[in-house]
């Protein structure tokens, strides 16, 4: 009986012994601060897990775990509200659409970073996309990469019929008009674009909008939406539809949509971001030798105007987040020359460092990458840093009022006359 | 036994506690929230507005159009079904060779998931690349393209079409067991009597189908008035806001707009009336008439 105790008693004694190793392990591994990074499975891809661990030994006492959300701006948006307005502490460090950083800072849900960053170092990154992330002298994301429109277009068409590539509306429309004429095909459409409801719709129109010499805003911070210039680009676009240069279908096209129908060489012109280049010159693609790109058009007599609008991700760090330091000393990293000129080779994303259009690496390994960069010096920001918290609501009455002119609801007129009385009803 | 049932609910409080949690709870924040300003939560810098955000929805033409949308939609869809479901209910209630299989069949649009199901509809209607379009042109009938989904308001027929052709099966389901409990010596009875198939429906299957027919069409209506991974997945409310229902309209105030506020108000508005309709429905099945 005595001995059987004491055989017990040891056995405890191993177990408490276990236990206590057990517990002590993640005490010895927590010399690491631990990051979750929310960024899109596919926006990235095979360039996150490389860059995330040259950037866990670069940093040094991190680890980031990746935390892989949908590529759909509105649907990661949804998780982010959700994790925001709980005060969650993860993820750390978040991708943000372009328009978000204004808005998110709105309510504070990301922190301002710019203390970790030299004012140097601020100013290697794309100024015109750094801005978008800026408010009130704060910047609260760092660029990671940029989506602009372009124009893409058939070099093989247009060199049939003795074309360049066009430089204003009035060239693309009368050289779609002769060469749909001149193919004689009914399954060729003439330019093609996202006109859905959707934010690219928004961007569309601002880019036909610039061109024109409008701004969102004017140099006093006036509302410029209801003016010549957006009735100008408004019209264009509502006869490119009545004329048939643009398909009725256009109004469903999302970007994919109308990439498809262009891959499928049944369109001339292709009015996208650059994210669809890597499937079109894929080795499978139809048009992988057709395919060219130019920046988009302006009207004649407004060359110098910026029509490149940029979409694209910056990473920002949460609020709530332990550990803000050490994620602003990972998108440091994670942004850096080096960082980009790797992601721009495994992965084709478009730099946000000016510099590193000009690497040799990128311009002999990536000369589709290098061309893009030509195009950015034109490139402005939708009005979303300056319409803050409002901004989503604000891009959706622009959608709705451009939709209803391409559907012949309202004039163009009548149109950007209704847009700016409901945003001039909830403008901060 | 006295002492029983002094001893009951205590037994039952844990079970009532976490229902009253998962299930009252969100009701009683939406509903809170509803007459709240800028507020995301009830515990954390709560701000009353009072009324402020119903006269804001009712002031808001989009909202009107939503709701307008969703009462069409379903003033239209659910007759409708319950007419095929009807027609479908009586076919698979008869005995013929290979009855299991045809009644899986019949079923099969029920069993897809609702997105699925609508982005499966979203590529057969696209303009461009589209199963109809190519079969209507292939045999002549369209010279051009029709934009289904790109049009008001054939974006909206389109959507019922689909909302139709997926749930009279749902119908016809419970109308089978509906049918199913219908004694036949009734219309044995009926024989004697000398009845034919029209009578015999009228006067034995009708009366007796319509407890079933009732809790279909309720549970049909309360479906249909919710309606949002349809629009969702199929024209995303579009074009314009032809076809936006309440339920996305909420949404997307909520998760696009963050104001949690506006579209608890509009959740509860939808709610209301979801309620209404289905009080009446039950009233009804109590009274056991039509």
């Amino acid at each position: 009986m005595v001995a059987r105790d004491k055989q017990s008693r040891g056995l405890f004694s191993v177990a408490l012994l276990i236990v206590i190793a057990l517990l002590a392990l993640p005490m010895a591994a927590q010399d690491n601060v631990e990051l979750t990074l929310s960024i899109g499975a596919r926006g990235f891809g095979d360039a996150a897990p490389i860059l995330i661990e040259a950037c866990e030994n670069e940093v040094g006492g991190i680890s980031v775990e990746w935390e892989r959300i949908s590529d759909v701006p509105n649907e990661s948006r949804s998780i982010y509200v959700t994790n925001f307005t709980a005060r969650n502490s993860k993820p750390d460090i978040i991708a943000v659409d372009v328009i978000w950083p204004g808005d998110f800072a709105a309510r504070g849900w990301v922190a301002p970073i710019e203390d970790y960053f030299g004012e140097d170092e601020l100013a290697e990154y794309l100024p015109g996309f750094l801005a978008a992330a800026q408010v009130g002298g704060s910047t609260y994301a760092i660029p990671l990469y940029i989506d602009g429109i372009h124009l893409f277009y058939r070099a093989d068409l247009l060199e049939k019929y003795g074309f360049d590539a066009p430089s204003t509306w009035e060239a693309l429309i009368s050289q779609a008009e002769t060469i749909v004429a001149g193919e004689g095909n009914p399954d060729l459409a003439g330019f093609i674009s996202m006109w859905a409801k959707i934010e690219g719709l928004f961007m569309n129109w601002l880019a036909f909008f610039q061109g024109a010499g409008g701004s969102f805003f004017d140099a006093d911070g006036n509302l410029g939406v209801n003016s010549e210039a957006g009735v100008k680009s408004l019209s264009t676009m509502v006869g490119m539809l009545g004329s048939g240069v643009a398909p009725e279908s256009i109004l469903t096209f999302r970007p994919n949509d109308a990439r498809l129908l262009f891959q499928q060489e049944r369109a001339v012109f292709l009015m996208v971001q650059d994210f669809v280049l890597a499937t079109l010159t894929a080795d499978d693609s139809p048009v992988k030798d057709a395919v060219q790109f130019t920046r988009v058009p302006y009207f004649e007599g407004n060359d110098m105007t910026d029509t490149t609008v940029i979409g694209g991700f910056l990473l920002a760090v949460n609020k709530h987040s332990e550990n803000v330091g050490a994620a602003a000393d990972f998108i440091k990293c994670f942004t850096s020359y080096e960082s980009q000129v790797q992601a721009s080779l495994i992965q084709g994303k478009v730099p946000t460092r000016p510099a590193v259009y000009d690497d040799e690496r990128i311009v002999e390994d990536a000369p589709g990458v290098a061309a893009l960069g030509a195009n950015f010096v034109y490139a402005f920001a939708r009005p979303s840093a300056q319409t803050g918290a409002a901004y989503p609501e604000i891009s959706e009455i622009m959608q709705t009022e451009i939709s209803a002119a391409l559907l012949g609801e309202k004039t163009p007129e009548q149109a950007l006359a209704d847009a700016e009385a409901q945003i001039l009803a909830i403008m901060p | 036994m006295k002492y029983a049932n002094r001893a009951g609910p205590s037994f039952l409080a844990p079970a009532l506690l976490i229902i009253a949690f998962v299930l009252l709870f969100p009701i009683f924040q939406t509903i809170v929230l509803s007459f709240g300003r800028n507020s995301t939560s009830i515990f954390i810098g709560y701000e009353f507005a009072g009324l402020a955000n119903y006269q804001r929805l009712l002031n808001t033409p989009r909202f009107i159009t939503s709701l307008n949308n969703t009462i069409l939609f379903t003033a239209v869809t659910v007759p409708i079904e319950l007419l095929v479901g009807i027609g479908l209910a009586l076919i698979l209630d008869r005995n013929f060779r290979g009855k299991g299989l045809v009644r899986m069949a019949a079923l099969f649009p029920w069993a897809l998931p609702t997105a699925l199901n609508a982005l499966m509809w979203r590529w057969m209607f696209n303009t461009e690349f589209g199963l109809f379009n190519s079969m209507l042109s292939d045999i002549g009938l369209i010279a051009e393209r029709i934009n289904w989904l790109g049009a008001i308001p054939s974006a909206m027929h389109v959507m019922m079409f689909v909302s139709i052709w997926k749930t009279s099966s749902f119908m016809a389901l419970l109308l089978l067991a509906g049918l199913q409990t219908i004694p036949d010596d009734l219309y044995e009875a009926g024989s004697v009597d000398g009845t034919t198939r029209l009578s015999e429906f009228r006067f034995i299957t009708l009366p007796l189908l319509k407890p079933a027919i009732l809790v279909s069409v309720l549970l049909r209506t309360m479906d249909a008035m919710r309606a949002f991974e349809l629009p969702f997945n199929l024209t995303d409310g579009g074009p314009l806001t032809s076809t936006e229902t309440l339920s996305l309209y909420a949404y997307r105030a909520i998760f696009q707009y963050v104001n949690f506020n506006l579209g608890s108000s509009a959740i509860l508005i939808q709610f209301i009336i979801i309620m209404t309709i289905s009080v009446f429905y039950i009233l009804m099945i109590r009274r056991g008439d039509l």
